[in-house]
């Protein structure tokens, strides 16, 4: 998992214009400014899902997944990220389908962070539909608690 | 001799004119006018009709058409007048009768002035456009004698007062009214239109009003239709003896619309004696009635079906959530039978068989049926009753009709594909004991399944037939090989090969069998592989039976019939007398729970305790010990011990089958999924689990969350994709 074939890093290097370690670190503020364009970070994004998964398996291990997730959403701020991840490990416990991955990032991006424009007719994947009914559980708990 | 010609004879018109003089008119006309009177004074036989004629024509020849036809208007304006006086003049219930009277004299009288002035009729009264004499004579009766002003309202309420007299019980004389109102109705169209009749319905209107709310109050249901039945005849019959045929209509739908309309629901809703009470009590003739009435009026049928729709669901919900009722399958099947049946009935006999009706029960009851998820279990549980014993000794045309009535609920059951799983253990276990009472009965239901399911649906009920068939071929032939070689000791077995796939799975059978058992099984093992190569038998030792012919101490003799399990454990008391219960755990090598039933049924049950428990506790430990009865003594030769009949299952038993169906439920509703995405190609969530519901309904209602995991599972091994524009499409990939 999360490999770089030599091959690919040289074609990668040389497609930046890159073959030093002080241009790598000049480059780095704008590529990681290119992070801030949707388009751009939800490729990257979808191809995280690849490259982090062991070859040969379909779906990405838990551990790693939250790792990226943690990773990836430190560019892109999401409110929700925390969360999912605590309801990943508490409901799930298992390994997450290449839909599911791709299918979060439009749910971050779409979806309020009060989950109140969620659509449950609206085609989200199963583990998703849980997460919602599993956020409004415990907010009707927190208010319970705060109200207490 | 030639002849000349004749000249043709002529006549010849007068070379003058003949005038008549002015004063030879007023002549004719005085003529006339007294033939007039005479007419009305019924002194008519005196008149020469040829004379009159020939007069009146003479003065329409002679152009004193105008003076005739005004002198005759006003003559008859005169009589009318005097007419008018007369009638207005009769006291009480003379009124009527002189009218009518004078009525019939005046039509005489007209007619015979008509006939005098026919040339007038045909020639003066169409050149000019006038009215015609015996209209004439009918619009002068209208106009001075019914509507004027003494006697207009004076009829009006004669007439209506004794139409209310007649409804309050009254006779009248019916003859009369009927002239008075043919009368009317010969004045004119609208005469007996705006004079009679629309006074007539709204009084009609008001009496129902005050009569139907004064019955509401006092009468129950029942009664209050009677009630309203008997008036509704009674108007018909009004309009037939005394009134014009158009009004019937009129008069019906006021009455139908005071006594019925207006009053549906409270009828509908009385207590103790609406709608629901005589559902309750069977009461054909009531609701007979209701129906007919109802029927009437625009929503009256729709008010008695959602009565009844509503009564029937409670009814059924609370006999399908009763736990009483939940105790007894069979009996808790048969109740819904027989209030099916008890619906039908009244259908049948008091809503004629509407089938709004019919349609309303069945939506009724598949929605009750199905509020509980133990119904198809049920049903399966009634049939196996059935077809063990319920049907011994019953006509094959009992029979039909019996299992025609299984297949009608049936019809209603929402989870089908539950239906099917319990049919198929409940059928294993008929088959396998032998108990069924006729095999028959047991094709006819699978035909009946077939053609309401489909070929699928049975295939493998079919396969478990063919299977006894084919194990009863097998033992004929094993059983010949057996004769032919050495000594027929040893037991007799009699196998069932079941293919598996047909019959019902079941998991970790396994037991040590005696000696003589075990070796005639691989008798039986190597005779069968012998025939068919490349196939695998293992015993199923939890399904078996077996008979034990065992003696006890007093001498007693008796047939045991038992389970395999049983005769493995029965059996190792050959040797010893008393055992532990690790000690039969280890030589039977049967599963602890299978084990535990097993002794129990062998050991504390009353009439059947071949064997004896120490300590005597109902409930088998692992410390017990377990001695042969010498004692044991029971007042039939055969004892029945095993208990391999079919029965309401327990709780885990029955979490256990509902998970085994919505495990099998999963590539059903994948193969629906991949079917619909195959054709459509590109098709939207919603769409797909409409689509999907709608296909799968003849055997379950898929749950969507269900079906969303399905299609995320297709996605996951790339069978679909979800379209990059829009992520709610979904697309097929070949």
């Amino acid at each position: 998992m999360c490999e770089f074939s030599r091959q690919e890093f040289i074609e990668g290097l040389q497609m930046l214009g890159v073959d030093s370690i002080d241009k790598l670190k000049y480059l780095l503020p704008s590529l990681r400014a290119e992070l801030k364009d949707e388009h751009k970070f939800r490729d990257i994004y979808n191809f995280a899902f690849g490259w982090a998964k062991e070859k040969g398996q379909k779906s990405l291990a838990l551990d790693t997944a939250l790792g990226m997730w943690r990773l990836l959403f430190k560019e892109r701020p999401w409110p929700l990220v925390e969360l999912w991840c605590q309801f990943l490990q508490a409901k799930h416990n298992k390994a997450i389908s290449k839909d599911t991955w791709s299918q979060l990032f439009e749910f971050s991006r779409i979806i309020d962070p009060s989950v109140s424009n969620y659509d449950s007719e609206g085609a989200w994947p199963y583990l998703i539909d849980e997460f919602v009914e599993y956020l409004r559980e415990n907010q009707s708990l927190e208010a319970c608690t705060s109200g207490a | 001799m030639s002849q000349a010609k004749k000249k043709t004879f002529k006549i010849e018109p007068f070379k003058h004119k003949v005038e008549m003089d002015p004063k030879y008119a007023e002549k004719t006309w005085k003529i006339l006018e007294d033939a007039i009177h005479e007419i009305y004074n019924h002194n008519a036989s005196g008149l020469s009709f040829e004379e009159l004629y020939r007069n009146a024509y003479n003065m329409v020849l002679h152009k004193y058409g105008e003076k005739l036809y005004s002198g005759l208007v006003n003559t008859m304006t005169q009589h009318m007048r005097e007419i008018a006086r007369n009638v207005e003049a009769a006291q009480g219930g003379l009124f009527l009768e002189e009218l009518d009277s004078k009525w019939r004299e005046h039509n005489k009288s007209l007619q015979m002035i008509r006939d005098i002035l026919m040339y007038m009729d045909r020639t003066y009264v169409n050149n000019f456009n006038k009215t015609p004499v015996h209209e004439l004579g009918l619009n002068l009766w209208r106009d001075n004698i019914v509507r004027s002003p003494k006697i207009r309202d004076r009829l009006l309420d004669t007439l209506l007062d004794l139409v209310h007299r007649e409804r309050t019980g009254e006779v009248i004389n019916r003859g009369l009214m009927r002239n008075i109102t043919k009368m009317l109705v010969d004045l004119g169209p609208t005469v007996y239109q705006e004079d009679f009749e629309r006074p007539f319905l709204d009084a009609a209107s008001e009496f129902y009003r005050l009569e139907s709310q004064q019955f509401i109050e006092t009468s129950d249901c029942a009664d209050y239709l009677r009630k309203a039945e008997k008036r509704l005849n009674e108007e018909i019959d009004r309009v037939t003896h005394y009134l014009d045929p158009k009004s019937e209509a009129k008069i019906t739908s006021v009455v139908e619309r005071e006594v019925i309309g207006n009053r549906m629901k409270l009828l509908v809703e009385m207590d103790n004696s609406g709608l629901v009470s005589m559902l309750i009590d069977d009461k054909y003739d009531d609701l007979g009635r209701m129906y007919n009435l109802f029927r009437r009026v625009s929503t009256g049928l729709q008010t008695i079906r959602e009565v009844m729709t509503g009564h029937l669901r409670d009814t059924g919900r609370q006999l399908v959530l009763d736990p009483e009722r939940l105790k007894d399958p069979v009996e808790f099947v048969q109740r819904l039978l027989d209030e099916k049946d008890k619906y039908d009935k009244i259908i049948q006999l008091s809503f004629s068989n509407d089938k709004t009706f019919q349609n309303a029960l069945n939506s009724s009851f598949e929605f009750f049926i199905n509020l509980n998820a133990r119904s198809p279990e049920f049903i399966s549980l009634f049939v196996d009753d059935k077809l063990r014993k319920g049907l011994k000794g019953v006509s094959e045309e009992d029979v039909e009709s019996v299992l025609d009535k299984v297949m009608m609920l049936f019809r209603y059951l929402q989870e089908k594909d539950v239906f099917e799983k319990y049919y198929k253990q409940h059928l294993a276990k008929r088959l396998l004991s032998g108990r069924t009472v006729s095999d028959d009965a047991e094709r006819s239901l699978i035909v009946k399944l077939k053609t309401e399911c489909g070929y699928q649906f049975t295939s493998k009920l079919e396969g478990m037939f063919t299977d006894m068939k084919t194990s009863r071929d097998t033992m004929q032939g094993f059983n010949a090989t057996l004769a032919g070689s050495e000594s027929n000791e040893g037991p007799t077995l009699a196998v069932q090969v079941l293919t598996t796939g047909s019959w019902p799975t079941q998991s970790g059978a396994r037991c040590n069998m005696p000696r003589e058992i075990f070796e005639m099984c691989n008798k039986f093992k190597q005779y069968y592989l012998s025939t068919h190569t490349g196939r695998r038998l293992t015993w199923q030792t939890n399904m078996g039976t077996a008979d034990l012919k065992a003696t006890f101490g007093n001498g007693n003799k008796h047939e045991l019939n038992v389970s395999t399990y049983q005769m493995c454990i029965l059996c190792l008391f050959n040797i010893a007398d008393h055992l532990t219960y690790r000690e039969i755990e280890q030589a039977t090598d049967i599963p602890a729970p299978d084990l535990k039933r097993s002794l129990q049924s062998l050991a504390c049950v009353k009439g059947k305790n071949v064997l004896r428990k120490e300590p005597m506790s109902k409930d088998i430990s692992e410390d017990d010990v377990f001695l042969f009865n010498d004692k044991f003594s029971s007042k039939f030769y055969k004892v029945k011990i095993s208990t391999v009949v079919a029965q309401k299952e327990s709780e885990p038993e029955k979490q256990e089958t509902r998970q085994k169906v919505e495990e099998d439920r999963k590539p059903q509703i994948e193969a629906a999924i991949v079917r619909i995405m195959k054709a459509r190609r590109l098709l939207d969530h919603n769409n797909i689990i409409s689509e999907v519901t709608k296909q799968l309904q003849a055997r379950f209602l898929p749950n969507p969350a269900v079906i969303k995991k399905r299609i995320e599972s297709l996605i996951e091994r790339e069978f679909l994709e979800r379209d990059r524009g829009d992520r709610k499409l979904y697309r097929y990939l070949a």
